[in-house]
């Protein structure tokens, strides 16, 4: 076996260039597919990585606009209490509620989003200066605000400590709010799904209500679930619950699993295309193969009757030109693998790692077994037919062959 | 303990070209002793190729029984030929042909490799083959960097590397010239005494006249089976039979 697998490479060498086209094929094929799949996983990681910095136990619960009933399902204040007592695992419910609007603090004006925020946080920023909301605040709907690291650096870019924020002063039109705490960064953005929640402004759900929403009826709820509950369980419930308490109106609800969907979900089109793409030119290459080794078994006619004459079987004859065929497949393959490893970390380094400050380690024994399963195929496939016709070359002619 | 190496009875083989039935063989009978030197004649067309490719298994007779060391050949499947080929017989050609890309060692123990035997054996084997041949210096050359003398030597060192019963030469020398003719004329006498059975296919009278024996051919058919000078005068050589040797 040794024997054919080095004589095939010396037969690969000789002939350089033919070896190199032939191989072109499966090198794309084999790259594209799996250039494809790092890049889906660092994506996936990307997307998990961005919701680590908000409660994952969020969700958000909508009147569903589509429904066929004249009268539209409305939310209320009342449905905050509602979810909370009675629907159990829930943490909190606040309105829900952002708007982006200019911020001003002495001389800065800045572009921020601005929302209300309830004392058991749906942040998971750390707080480094002040203290977050707190329950007395939501409660007396105090005009206070909390500010996220970016807001910080951008409201404040002369302070020398987040500290020495604390007390002042930011205006959002006419209304003052004051500044009681400092986030630090979350640990990862969310800057890749259109939020970053290190550039919000918080003030109490109570105050936000109070000063912008008072009057109309709320145009979502934002909940809150305990560490522990089950997402789905708890949406349906509060589904259930509003339903009953609305006379049968039908709400919808979205999670971050809503949104993590619809990215594996573009990833999974995407993914299907580049296969596509893929298996095609494997095709193209498992053809090529298949030409470059009738040119082999046609050139070597000779060379196979000496062998038979010799005392080669068939069977054996068949073999060789096997392993011919896979160590042609094996090393493109290969050549694909690397190159569609090494343009995944690429596509990683120079935009996921952007958007999310991950990277993924590469898949490498996901790939190696790609790589290999394409291999065995292509040889199998393609390199059958090469072989049969090695095997069946008649000796007498062989010999006879110039 | 058998003592003949090659028994043909009625052999015959016609080739069907097209709608024309080419009768090559009509019924070849000869028998050959182990220890013979036999030379196979006959003018082209005369079927002493077709003969050659029969004793050689490569080809199957259309009919008739040919024992090979005893081993009735004629039920045995492509895989059970290629091991006879393997164990029983060594070619050689007038074209030499070993394979290009491939020093002398690896053509040498090729058939070794068929055989399953280990590298490291192979090796040593094709080693003393190439000495005993006297090109044990040219063990890393390819056939393109030897002259045809020393690649025929490098087949004939290939043919004998499983110990053969029959070594089988077609026109051994009809690529060389008359000094290295000579050479490969006496490496196989000097084979010849040592026990060896050899059958070479030529149209060469001179080459045949080393022979011990004379088998010559015409129209598919055997003209004659004569024992050469040297047949007649070479102590302890085996006298072969008469021409008819059929009881």
């Amino acid at each position: 076996m040794y024997d054919y697998i080095r004589e095939t490479l010396e037969l690969m060498q000789a002939n350089l260039t033919r070896t190199i086209l032939t191989l072109v094929g499966l090198v794309v094929g084999v790259a594209a597919i799996i250039s494809i799949q790092v890049a889906a996983a660092g994506m996936a990681a990307a997307v998990n990585g961005a919701f680590r910095g908000i409660n994952v136990n969020t969700f958000f619960i909508f009147p569903k606009s589509t429904q066929g009933s004249t009268q539209r399902a409305n939310l209320g204040l009342s449905d905050l209490t509602l979810l909370e007592q009675n629907v159990p695992g829930v943490e909190t419910a606040i309105p829900f509620g952002q708007t982006r609007t200019i911020v001003n603090a002495g001389h800065q004006h800045v572009m921020l989003k601005f929302g209300g925020e309830s004392y058991r946080r749906f942040s998971t920023a750390p707080v480094v200066a002040g203290h977050a909301i707190e329950r007395a605040e939501v409660e007396n709907a105090s005009p206070v605000c909390v500010l996220s690291s970016k807001a910080y650096e951008r409201l404040f870019p002369h302070a020398v400590d987040p500290t020495t924020v604390l007390g002042q002063s930011v205006y959002v039109g006419p209304k003052r709010y004051v500044v009681v705490g400092v986030l630090g960064p979350a640990t990862l953005s969310t800057a890749s799904l259109g939020f970053d929640i290190n550039n919000d402004v918080v003030i109490p759900y109570t105050t936000f209500y109070n000063d912008y929403q008072r009057g109309r009826p709320l145009f979502g709820i934002q909940v809150l679930g305990s560490r522990d509950a089950a997402l789905a369980t708890l949406e349906a419930n509060a589904k259930r619950v509003l339903s009953e308490a609305h006379g049968g109106s039908v709400y919808q609800t979205f999670d971050f699993g809503f949104f993590t969907k619809q990215i594996d979900g573009f990833f999974g089109v995407v993914g299907t295309l580049v296969s596509a793409v893929g298996a095609i030119s494997l095709l193209v290459a498992g053809i090529g193969i298949m030409n470059i080794l009738f040119v082999s078994v046609s050139e070597r006619t000779r060379e196979i009757g000496i062998r038979r004459a010799i005392g080669a079987s068939r069977a054996t004859i068949l073999i060789q030109f096997f392993v011919e065929a896979f160590v042609l497949a094996f090393s493109g393959s290969l050549v694909g693998m690397l190159a569609g490893l090494g343009i995944g970390e690429l596509a990683q380094q120079l935009f996921i790692a952007r958007i999310s400050g991950t990277i993924a380690a590469l898949p490498w024994t996901q790939a190696i077994l790609l790589a290999t399963l394409f291999a065995t195929i292509v040889t199998l496939v393609f390199g059958t037919l090469p072989a049969l016709r090695a095997a069946s070359v008649d000796p007498i002619e062989a010999l006879r062959y110039e | 303990m058998n003592d003949t190496a090659i028994d043909l009875q009625e052999i015959v083989k016609t080739y069907k070209t097209g709608s024309i039935e080419v009768h090559a063989l009509r019924g070849v009978s000869l028998r050959i002793e182990r220890g013979e030197y036999v030379a196979i004649m006959g003018p082209s067309g005369s079927g002493k190729s077709t003969l050659m490719n029969v004793i050689g298994c490569l080809d199957r007779p259309t009919s008739g029984n040919y024992h090979l060391d005893g081993i009735d050949l004629s039920s045995l499947d492509d895989r059970a030929l290629a091991k006879i080929r393997l164990e029983k017989l060594g070619f050689i050609f007038q074209g030499f042909n070993l394979l290009p890309r491939t020093d002398a060692m690896k053509n040498v123990s090729l058939p070794l490799f068929y055989a399953k035997v280990a590298p490291k054996e192979r090796r040593e084997r094709a080693r003393a083959a190439l000495a005993e041949v006297g090109l044990a210096d040219r063990a890393h050359h390819r056939p393109s960097e030897l002259s045809g003398g020393q690649q025929q030597r490098v087949a004939i060192a290939r043919a004998l590397i499983n110990n053969p019963a029959v070594l089988l030469a077609d026109e051994p020398t009809g690529n060389l010239d008359t000094t290295t003719s000579e050479e490969i004329l006496e490496l196989f006498e000097s084979l010849h005494r040592k026990g060896r059975t050899i059958v070479v296919v030529t149209h060469d009278e001179e080459v045949a006249e080393r022979a011990n024996r004379i088998v010559r051919l015409r129209d598919g058919l055997i003209l004659s089976d004569t024992p050469t000078e040297r047949g007649h005068f070479l102590e302890g050589s085996v006298v072969p039979q008469e021409a008819t040797p059929q009881s």
